[in-house]
């Protein structure tokens, strides 16, 4: 009994302290942006909106910013429709097609986003594409696709496709039917790969970095250049932007799933 | 006019044949019950009269018009599905309502329409629920409510009872019988349960491994089935192998795995060249409800060395043998005996209400009309006598 | 009957095509959805792939960033024969093998841990893994600065629990690279292993207990085991990003010559130097080595039970 009491402490103080390991730096950050001086330092010794106040000011980050929603738009809006199409596709017919697929769209993943921006870097130069926001999207939609791909294969997986058979007996083409039968059941579920796809562009820094230029850069690769030349205050009150952006996208998720499922869809 | 004619029809997958060769003609306002285990082609030729799978060859017309490459939502045709496929978005009404819609029927018309559909099936009271709150029977009634408000020439259902329990789906067979007569249209019923096959086709198609094999009225296709196929799966029987030992003109005598020569007449349907031979094997179905029984004591006054062979006169087909019964299953209003009889074992019923009852280790003498009894062929095939 | 109503007409060739064609039809749909999808794998992964390819095997330019139409190896003859390019392939490995053992061992510690709550300490839990998952990678490296740094958050407390005397520099230093490294990782290892550990019956490990396995026993005898596909994945995500990791090594990292990673001696030779035979030869060769790397870690997992599957 001592034994088992003892296990136990010993088990959900390891949690706690990977808990807390995962959330302080987070924490930190959001901490940190609240400072009154300019030098970094946590627990900061006193608080205040100035770097807040400054953040509004500065055209830089503010066009950075218009940037990462142009493409994480443009990211979304692909990623979804090529994503949701295939893997529709794939449910019809598991051929060879879809076998092909499959490890096809997975393997970008696996490969280090340095390698991936280094070969789209001079391929878009080849194409004439260099620095565009078009090029900065496609990288994006490389990686937003996979996770919309397998989110929807899941959800198409789960549908019951007698009730696209009972549209169609019942008169609705094709359009009509996947309008009326399919969508309104894997709406939740494009919803969900839509997000994710959006916060994932918004995110992605390392093909950003190699593929904008200093028109067309997105916040994380601005917050990059800022960190390498000084530590500045100014990056937390970026960074907390974007973590709150991510937890207003979790929380909107997990209203329309549940966090659970949300974890599997992830991995 | 919704005659349907189905000609030729075959549906292929990659190198597997689900349908084959499957002709038939449905009458107008008939129903027909197409019969057969499952994977035996009958859903997908149903799928296929749906519009929801292209057949590979043949032509399916309904009425005078060729169908075959028409999509599902272009034909008259609306299905009630296994599952039931209620739209779990749409409330019942909605549910209803769909095909109405889809047809372009203004709102207030489709909802009227839908709710006397509904009152038909006696779900009106049901018209704003969420279908995945009614219980199976009720989602039943809805989706056959769904199937019949945009005014099919043709309702096919696949296998809609299969999932309610026993008395629930005797209970729909019966009202779907009901809606048949009222309305006066073809239906078309998959199934693979024999009952309910027999209590609600006008005609009986039995499919197996992809083919029609039999069309005919319940009691043609129960009494004069095609092959061994079909004589075993409508109901239990007893299959006796033996070999033809003589042949006359009145009657085949087969020697049997009963340790007796079996006895049966000549119909003279037989061509001369699908005879029997002498020493052709063949298999006889000896069905339990053919065989009388009683303790075999009774009809002993022959003496022992001729105890299972009754007297007979030339033309008489009586057969009987004595067995020993080995085994009592108590069936609710029947019991089943399962009897030893040489080296073989044969089951026979009777009714509770029947008096006297068997004991394990009984002797019994079972007998029955030789006229009775259909022979086939090591290939299956029936034999014509 | 021979051939169908609609090709009974048509000359026998074409009625064999359309008839092939027909039987597909159902997979001509699937593939007409299917295409947009391989044809932008095709132009934005296959392609770039192939011509970094071809970049790797011309012949190195004074004036451009590499001479088109020309063939040669010298890329990888430069490679294998400067000090600067092996070391950091040599350091990105061992960073990547440091990583991938401390992340596969806490995630599959973690993902226990979240598989066997309930409720709100569940939910928190994966909020946990969802909300860094969620994050950039200059958000979650540049945190461990005010924390790792010699007059950051970390030293402070050593110091004033007497702990240590002088502050120690984990940042900059190849400590803050492993941690910032294995906190990039770690929310994708542990859902990775969560995911397979969730279609997991618990009655399993009950048995295993009921049978007299000690708790960590039953654990290591029977959830490891079965949760090995998903660990193994775990393996390969963790081992391929860090190996290619770019922004802890950038900036936790003390860029000294013998430590430098990998991805930004790649990024000086490609936006730098402008040596992109050279550049393109370095990240082939690093891709080929990883892939081996892989092969070999899935191998040898798998030789201790668990099948490799995808995510």
């Amino acid at each position: 009994m001592h034994r088992e009491q003892f296990e136990n402490a010993l088990f959900r103080a390891g949690y706690l302290a990977i808990l807390v390991f995962m959330l302080l730096p987070l924490a930190v950050v959001v901490v940190t942006s609240f400072a009154e001086s300019g030098n970094l330092a946590f627990p900061p010794e006193s608080y205040s909106l100035v770097h807040y106040r400054a953040f509004f000011e500065q055209t830089r980050w503010l066009s950075a910013f218009d940037n990462s929603l142009l493409v994480g738009v443009g990211t979304t809006i692909v990623a979804t429709t090529l994503g949701v199409t295939a893997a529709f596709g794939h449910e019809i017919d598991d051929g060879r097609a879809g076998q092909v697929l499959a490890p096809l769209v997975l393997v970008p993943l696996l490969i280090p986003p340095i390698i991936l921006g280094i070969s789209m870097r001079v391929y878009f130069v080849r194409a004439g594409l260099e620095a565009s926001y078009l090029s900065i999207v496609l990288a994006h939609t490389l990686w937003a696709t996979p996770l919309v791909y397998f989110v929807m294969r899941s959800v198409f997986s789960r549908f019951d496709w007698q009730l696209l058979d009972a549209a169609k007996d019942l008169g609705a083409g094709p359009i009509r039917s996947f309008v009326y039968a399919v969508l309104p059941n894997v709406k939740h579920g494009i919803f969900v790969g839509a997000l994710l796809a959006f916060i994932i562009s918004l995110q992605e820094f390392v093909m950003a970095l190699f593929l904008s230029s200093r028109s067309t850069e997105t916040i994380p690769v601005v917050a990059w250049t800022q960190i390498r030349q000084s530590l500045d205050p100014m990056v937390s009150v970026v960074s907390t932007f974007l973590i709150v952006i991510s937890l207003i996208a979790i929380v909107i998720a997990t209203i329309a799933t549940n966090l659970d499922w949300l974890s599997k869809q992830l991995s | 006019m919704s005659e349907i004619t189905l000609s030729g029809l075959e549906k292929r997958y990659g190198d597997t044949l689900a349908v084959e060769d499957v002709s038939v003609t449905i009458d107008d306002g008939e129903l027909l019950c197409l019969l057969g285990p499952s994977g035996s082609g009958k859903s997908t030729t149903l799928r296929m009269l749906a519009g929801l799978e292209t057949p590979t060859d043949g032509e399916i017309h309904i009425g005078d018009e060729d169908v075959t490459d028409r999509p599902a939502y272009e034909r008259t045709t609306a299905t009630v599905f296994q599952d039931w496929a209620l739209f779990p978005h749409k409330t019942v009404l909605e549910n209803v309502a769909f095909g109405l819609k889809m047809q372009g029927t203004g709102k207030d018309e489709r909802r009227e329409r839908a709710k006397e559909m509904l009152e038909r099936v006696r779900m009106g009271e049901y018209a704003d629920d969420d279908p995945m709150n009614l219980s199976g029977g009720q989602k039943q009634r809805v989706a056959l409510a769904r199937a019949l408000a945009v005014n099919p020439d043709v309702l096919l259902l696949d296998e809609p009872l299969s999932n309610l329990d026993k008395r629930l789906s005797e209970d729909m067979q019966i009202e779907l019988r009901e809606i048949h007569e009222e309305l006066e249209e073809t239906f078309v019923h998959v199934t693979h349960d024999q009952d309910e096959a027999f209590t609600l086709a006008d005609r009986i198609g039995i499919m197996a491994d992809g083919s029609l094999v039999q069309v005919g009225e319940p009691n043609e296709v129960y009494e004069n089935p095609k092959n061994r196929f079909i004589e075993a799966f409508l109901g239990d029987t007893n299959f006796v192998a033996g070999e033809v030992e003589r042949t006359t003109a009145e009657s085949v005598h087969v020697e049997t795995e009963l340790g007796r020569e079996v006895v049966l007449p000549r119909t003279g349907d037989a061509d001369d060249a699908d005879a029997l031979t002498e020493g052709e094997s063949v298999a006889l179905s000896l069905r339990p409800e053919v065989l009388s029984i009683e303790p075999a004591d009774a009809a002993t006054s022959d003496g022992e060395s001729d105890r299972t062979q009754p007297v007979r006169t030339d033309g008489d087909t009586t057969n009987a043998v004595v067995g020993t019964v080995e085994n009592v299953l108590y069936r609710g209003s029947t019991i089943r005996y399962s009897v030893a009889v040489e080296d073989t074992s044969v089951f026979v019923e009777r009714t509770v209400a029947d008096s006297g009852a068997f004991d394990a280790g009984d002797e019994i003498r079972i007998s029955w009309d030789g006229a009775d009894v259909l022979a086939f062929r090591d290939d299956g095939s029936r034999v014509d006598l | 009957m021979s051939g169908t109503h609609s090709s009974s007409a048509l000359p026998a060739p074409i009625a064999r095509l359309w008839e092939s064609l027909r039987e597909r039809s159902r997979s001509k749909r699937a593939l007409l959805l299917m295409a947009p999808l391989l044809v932008f794998e095709l132009l934005l992964f296959v392609a770039p792939f192939l011509i970094l390819l071809r970049i790797s095997l011309t012949d190195g330019s004074q004036d451009l960033r590499y001479a088109p139409g020309t063939w040669s190896i010298s890329g990888y003859g430069e490679v294998f024969t400067t000090d600067v390019l092996l070391n950091a392939i040599t350091y990105s490995i061992k960073l990547g093998l440091l990583a991938t053992a401390i992340t596969v061992v806490i995630a599959t510690f973690y993902a226990y841990a979240i598989w066997r709550s309930e409720g709100l300490v569940k939910s928190a839990l994966l909020f946990s893994v969802i909300l860094p998952l969620l994050t950039t990678l200059v958000i979650k490296t540049y945190a461990f600065m005010p924390l790792l740094s010699p007059n950051g958050t970390l030293n402070d407390v050593l110091l004033s629990l007497n702990l240590i005397s002088e502050p120690i520099q984990f940042v900059p230093g190849t400590v803050g690279v492993v941690v910032g490294q294995v906190y990039i990782v770690l929310p994708y290892a542990v859902l990775a292993i969560y995911s397979v550990l969730a279609t997991m019956d618990w009655g399993i490990v009950e048995a295993a207990r009921d049978l007299g396995a000690s708790r960590p026993r039953s654990v290591l005898e029977v959830v490891v085991p079965q949760a090995m596909p998903g660990i193994i994945v775990a393996t390969v995500i963790s081992f391929a990003w860090s190996v290619g990791a770019y922004a802890a090594p950038g900036l936790l990292g003390d860029g000294q010559n013998k430590a430098r990673a990998f991805a930004l001696v790649v990024e000086e030779q490609l936006l730098t130097n402008l040596q992109w035979e050279v550049a393109t030869a370095y990240a082939v060769v690093m891709l080929l080595l990883m892939v081996v790397s892989i092969v070999l870690l899935t191998a040898t997992l798998n030789y201790f039970g668990g099948e490799f599957e995808y995510a």
